[in-house]
């Protein structure tokens, strides 16, 4: 599940500043994974937007989580929270947080983005083990996943020609990974309340064991305002997708 | 012949029902249309006098795809009410902010 995730995470992200997020935007999607030949639904996918303000600062507040649907529950029950907090004018992140529940498997983090921009101070607990904490290094450019996925919004993928892709980096388990998107052509797909959406078709690939094959990783993004609309994955333990169902305050 | 085709079509619908009960989705597809398939072999195996048992399977797994198919098309999947998930998005939320009046400090 996790590495679903992930691959969620690395389809729906990327790109330059962007002014296009506005607070109290949610989009839904079902999560369906391929059982004996089968694409079986086992769960729902919800992305949220809201303004959070300190005493000096508004922060934008992304998150994300994945709730397995009650059928599932009593066999593989899957609660996982992704957030992050970001300056709403630039998506600058100063906080990512994770807190998944995945059957037995436990994990919560915490990154703290540091002004410099640098270094990352990490706090993060895996099952009922102790808490490890630590500082990594990152590049300036880099971000946690759930900013990412926003920041694809504003990439101009019109000026791309099929076959061209766009390279970033993202943070994820303590770890760097570097993420491309190429561009595979244009595809009207099914987009729940939306209807039909003219979407781009990009290819995913990252340098990671965890996704598998070529161009077996693909994310749609509507032409108009870059919302995932569809997101196929496949990963070593099988191949399943995400379908947009429902998107308000867009 | 026969007789092999009414066991495995009776295993197969047996199959069917507990995938049915369970949350298995369209993957139950899988038992009851091979129960189907058995059974309907079943029926072409067997003498006119001697239809009724393979009939009687055909008939219970045909109805038993059916409610397969009517269960995905009818019924929605639904994510449940859970408590302790919408508490701890909360305390995430509030601790969050604390920290951020802390970097906000620190800036």
């Amino acid at each position: 599940m996790k590495n679903i995730f992930i691959i969620f995470f690395i389809s729906v992200f990327f790109a330059p500043v962007s002014g296009q997020i506005k607070p109290g935007e949610t989009l839904v999607f079902a999560a369906s994974y391929e059982i004996s030949g089968l694409m079986t639904n086992i769960a729902q996918v919800t992305m949220q937007t809201e303004n959070i303000s300190t005493s000096k600062n508004t922060f934008l507040h992304l998150s994300l989580q994945a709730e397995t649907f009650a059928k599932w529950d009593s066999f593989f029950k899957v609660r996982d929270l992704y957030e992050s907090y970001v300056n709403p004018a630039n998506l600058k992140p100063s906080m990512y947080k994770r807190n998944v529940l995945e059957g037995n498997y436990t994990k919560t983090e915490k990154y703290i983005f540091n002004p410099d921009g640098k270094t990352v101070n990490s706090t993060s607990r895996r099952y009922n083990r102790a808490e490890v904490k630590k500082t990594f290094n990152k590049s300036i450019e880099s971000m946690d996943v759930v900013t990412l996925g926003y920041k694809l919004r504003s990439v101009d993928f019109s000026k791309l020609k099929p076959g061209q892709s766009v390279s970033y980096t993202i943070v994820f388990d303590e770890k760097e990974y570097p993420v491309s998107l190429k561009l595979m052509g244009k595809e009207v797909v099914s987009a729940g309340n939306l209807g039909k959406k003219e979407c781009y078709k990009l290819s995913i690939s990252a340098k990671t064991n965890k996704l598998k094959g070529k161009d077996n990783n693909l994310i749609w993004l509507s032409t108009d305002k870059k919302i995932p609309c569809k997101i196929k994955f496949s990963i070593p333990v099988g191949v399943g997708q995400l379908t947009l169902s429902k998107a308000t305050g867009i | 012949m026969r007789k092999l085709f009414i066991i495995l079509s009776i295993i197969f619908a047996v199959l069917g029902i507990i995938f049915t009960i369970l949350p298995m989705g369209n993957i139950a597809l899988f038992p009851v249309g091979i129960a189907v398939l058995f059974s309907v072999l079943a029926v072409i195996y067997s003498k006119n006098n001697n239809k009724k048992v393979p009939k009687l399977i055909l008939i219970a797994s045909s109805v038993l795809f059916l409610s397969v198919i009517g269960k995905e098309v009818f019924i929605k999947d639904k994510v449940a009410y859970d408590q302790q998930f919408n508490e701890k998005k909360q305390e995430s939320k509030q601790e969050a902010q604390k920290e951020l009046e802390g970097l906000d400090e620190l800036q």
